[in-house]
């Protein structure tokens, strides 16, 4: 019995940084949806603001962060997505600890796809030429109208993979019996004892990012006008 | 029936087509109020932007920028309830952002057209007198007389495709 309980761990998979702007990107982006649906325009840029604030501190977090959050270490080639895939159907598959083979491409995808639509929203024009993105001065009223017209195809196009990220979130929980969701909340999974956790990084180097990104949002909503 | 009798229905029934003639034929003419109103509110959005843009670079021309375009935005707005008659909505069957709703509750409409109006004047007065504090509060009371019909009377822009 000892013995058993010796064998498992709680292992620590999501440092806090990634948790933070795992969630906050949940809110930022649920409040850009409703702000842009409902026209309310005035709301739905500083919403904007804080997701390009939040998609910008994740590819830094990236680079320099702890290491399940890296790019480096997640980020696989088509050989080890397709060996990866190919196990999909088992069910006694192992933890992967950290983003697995596959779901990697979906978190590319999304933090790619939310910067997107977030530039083509930087561009935008509204009808009563009011509420513009900030960077709608370099562009025409009809150039901006229709940068508008692509900035929500481009969310629809996230609204999908969204979709497919949470049916994949399911479909683990379901059939693989594996709780994804608790580790995004509380940072740990139930793991073997040996395993190799996950090594964080000093605070200051995300101050440092902070620091950074919220300069370059700054800029980016004032126009470059300073 | 006398020469005289026939002779009157006929003129009436003649009368009576001409008039039905002119009905129908009254389509062509509703249609084509859409391209040009939507090409006139186009300058008109145009044109507030051109001023906001000066306003977010904190750089404001007022000769260039700043009057003329209050001027378009004056001039265009004194005609901008001709522009929405009756029967040139979606029944059409072009591709129109205009909602039925403008002639079905065509009085709020009205109101909120000559609203419009209002601030456009205002908008051209504070242009002419060059003050900073006044443009701005003016822009985003005139955007917003834009916006009020706009989210009533208007589809939004995700219900259809980009108009060209």
């Amino acid at each position: 019995m000892e013995a058993a309980l010796a064998d498992t761990a709680d292992l620590r998979v999501w440092d806090l940084p990634v948790r933070a702007m795992h969630w906050l990107l949940v809110i930022g982006i649920g409040v850009c949806w409703w702000s842009g649906i409902n026209n309310e325009l005035e709301y739905h840029t500083y919403a904007g603001y804080a997701v390009l604030w939040i998609v910008l501190m994740r590819l830094y977090w990236g680079l320099v962060g702890s290491s399940t959050a890296r790019f480096v270490n997640f980020v696989r080639g088509p050989k080890a997505i397709l060996d990866y895939a190919t196990t999909l159907h088992r069910r006694d598959t192992p933890h992967s600890h950290g983003h697995n083979a596959l779901g990697a491409i979906s978190i590319v995808l999304m933090l790619g796809l939310v910067l997107a639509v977030v530039t083509l929203g930087l561009f935008a024009v509204d009808v009563d030429g009011l509420y513009s993105g900030p960077l709608s001065l370099y562009v025409s009223f009809k150039q901006g109208r229709h940068l508008a017209h692509l900035h929500y195809d481009w969310f629809n196009i996230l609204l999908w993979v969204i979709g497919l990220h949470l049916a994949a979130v399911i479909f683990y929980f379901i059939y693989k019996r594996q709780n994804l969701i608790g580790p995004m909340i509380s940072g740990k999974r139930q793991g073997a004892a040996g395993e190799t956790e996950m090594t964080h990084v000093p605070l200051w180097r995300f101050v440092i990012g902070a620091v950074i990104a919220t300069a370059i949002v700054y800029a980016v909503s004032v126009g470059f006008y300073f | 029936m006398s020469a005289f009798a026939f002779r009157r229905i006929a003129a009436a029934v003649f009368v009576v087509s001409v008039f039905t003639v002119l009905e129908v034929s009254a389509g062509p003419a509703e249609i084509a109020q859409i391209k040009p109103r939507q090409d006139k509110l186009r300058d008109m959005g145009g044109a507030l932007k051109a001023i906001n843009d000066d306003i977010k670079r904190g750089r404001i021309d007022w000769d260039n920028t700043v009057i003329p375009n209050a001027q378009t935005i004056k001039d265009r707005s004194v005609y901008l309830l001709n522009w929405f008659p009756k029967g040139s909505g979606p029944e059409t069957g072009k591709k129109t952002y205009a909602l039925p709703v403008i002639w079905q509750k065509n009085d709020d409409f009205q109101k909120l057209g000559k609203a419009m109006q209002t601030e456009a004047a205002k908008l051209n007065e504070v242009a002419l007198k060059k003050d900073e504090a006044a443009l701005k509060a003016q822009v985003l009371a005139t955007g917003k007389a834009c916006k009020a019909c706009h989210d009533t009377y208007r589809s939004p822009d995700y219900e259809k495709e980009n108009e060209e």
